[in-house]
């Protein structure tokens, strides 16, 4: 007769839908999934054991590095960590400028996202169509600091260089554009009924689970959890913007989709209100030469597109930082996987990987 | 929980006009009309070694000197600041004392670019005014045979890489 028995099989490190190299060990049941294993470590750099031996702005590069598909984000929220920790207030001009780049950021890593999402459920198209108003932002990045993807934007205390001319004509053009550009995405996707095949009803968090988890951003949002850093602890003049935070009702992965179109368009209303009313003024406040916080400890968070990016800085007043310590959405948004793929069949697990939304870089430092 | 949702997912088909719709593929259409209109679309791409794309002016490529654009000697002035915020070690500055005057200058100044990350902070610090003596210069085709060519002296660093010819 038919012997029937769990198998225990490999999912990456090589695999192309894993984003990364990301392992998982699954034990299948035939094609269901019984338990799902995620190994990581494959990409750790040690970046916090690096930072105990660098200066404070020798860091930054660093921090480009964790989730080097949205970099800024991570700028952000080393510079305020640091800033919190000397009391430092970042003029508004700047305060602006930063909330531009980062929403600019999220757009551009949720589109990075929705490719290689679509990608990996079979929808090829919208790849191409994602990355090329991706390379607009990238563009606007360019522009703006030089580099196209480990920017190293911001600097302790403000910006480096204030926005270059006919810059936020730039960004209004882009978003201009884009609406109708995602409006496609939507044409492609939100109503195709092989992609509502594919997720809808696959990979379900609860509310209740996803909050036991600790799993932040889309994530956490598309469980149905009406939480967002950004409002909740409101950083760089964040609480003078009106935004809507969108969340998902059937906590599966359709829902986390359709929570990161509309942060999209979320993103674009804050840009939108920060062009508006940019602030004139100086872009860097008036930092000491050499950087050395009191002593103390301090932990800041940003809202990164991945979810709740937190800094974890203890300085002993010297030039470089006794700890450092990142908490990153990826490591604990990838927590709730096994949480979602059981009972799901193998197909699904690819779905969920793009779903929560992981960038190696970012799990393992 | 929250009043703000993403808008609802679409209902499953019920009904004449969603049967219809179902057998007619609608959605599919729709989908298929948007790949139509992007074929007549210009192009965005472009043909690398033949076309280069414009780079904008704070374009962050390999880190060079300037010459002093008064008397054609090197701007530096070899304080070793950035040799000092270099994150990755790759900056590498001899100097001595002026043999008349006040000052140092340089003996040499090395960059490995192998180990550069192309950050910028080198340039932040850089006490010549107007112009720094280190920038980020709009050179990016860097590659190269052997490892020993990343490591760049101080006449590369003023004058520029060679330009390479690759073998066929």
């Amino acid at each position: 007769m038919f012997r029937t028995e769990e198998m225990d099989i490999n999912m990456g490190p090589q695999h192309p839908s894993t984003h990364g190299v990301l392992r998982l060990k699954l034990t299948l049941d035939g094609e269901e999934i019984v338990d799902v294993r995620p190994i990581i470590g494959y990409l750790h750099r040690g970046v916090e054991k690096l930072c105990e031996h660098r200066t404070y702005p020798m860091i930054e590069p660093l921090t480009d590095r964790l989730d080097y598909v949205a970099a800024i984000s991570e700028n952000l929220g080393y510079c305020g960590a640091v800033e919190k920790l000397m009391g430092l207030q970042v003029p508004p001009r700047a305060q602006y400028i930063r909330v531009i780049l980062a929403e600019l950021q999220r757009i551009a890593s949720h589109l990075l996202w929705l490719g290689t999402h679509a990608l990996d459920l079979g929808a090829m198209t919208v790849y191409f169509y994602t990355f090329r108003e991706r390379e607009l932002i990238l563009d606007l990045f360019e522009q703006f600091c030089g580099a196209r993807l480990t920017y190293n934007s911001m600097r302790i205390g403000g910006l480096l260089e204030d926005v270059p001319a006919g810059w936020t004509d730039r960004v209004r053009h882009f978003l201009g554009l884009f609406p109708s550009r995602q409006k496609e995405y939507e044409d492609l996707l939100t109503v195709n009924r092989i992609w509502l095949g594919r997720t809808r009803g696959v990979g379900i968090l609860k509310a209740d689970d996803a909050v036991a988890m600790g799993a932040s951003g889309p994530t956490l949002r598309g469980s149905g959890v009406d939480y967002d850093v950004r409002r909740a602890q409101p950083y760089s003049s964040y609480e003078q913007f009106e935004f809507d935070v969108p969340t998902g009702t059937n906590c599966d992965t359709y829902d986390r989709y359709l929570v990161r179109m509309e942060e999209m368009r979320q993103s674009c209303r804050i840009i939108r209100q920060a062009l508006d009313r940019l602030p004139e003024g100086e872009v860097r406040a008036k930092v000491p030469k050499y950087i050395k916080p009191p002593v103390g400890e301090v932990y800041h968070v940003v809202e990164s597109p991945r979810g709740e990016q937190g800094f974890y800085l203890v300085s002993k007043g010297g030039e470089m930082p006794y700890r450092m310590r990142f908490r990153s959405p990826s490591f604990v948004n990838l927590q709730a996987l096994p949480m979602m793929c059981r009972g799901q069949l193998i197909a699904d697990v690819v779905a969920v990987i793009g779903s929560i939304d992981i960038v190696l870089g970012d799990v393992d430092r | 929980m929250s009043d703000t949702r993403a808008h609802a997912a679409p209902a499953l088909p019920s009904g004449l006009k969603d049967f219809l719709k179902t057998v007619l593929l609608l959605e599919l259409w729709v989908g298929l009309w948007v790949t139509l209109k992007n074929q007549f679309r210009p192009h965005i791409t472009v043909e690398y070694p033949k076309e280069t794309v414009e780079l904008s002016p704070r374009f962050r490529g390999v880190p060079r000197l300037r010459y002093h654009p008064d008397n054609g000697e090197e701007l530096c002035i070899a304080c070793h600041l950035c040799e000092t915020v270099c994150p990755d070690d790759c900056i590498h500055i001899v100097s001595e004392k002026k043999p008349e005057g006040k000052g140092k200058r340089l003996v040499s100044f090395e960059i490995n670019y192998e180990r550069c990350c192309f950050c910028g902070l080198c340039v932040d610090p850089c006490p010549t005014k107007p112009l720094t003596a280190i920038y980020m210069s709009h050179d990016y085709e860097m590659a190269d045979y052997k490892r020993e060519g990343f490591v760049a002296p101080l006449k590369t660093l003023l004058d520029g890489m060679d330009p390479k010819d690759y073998k066929e």
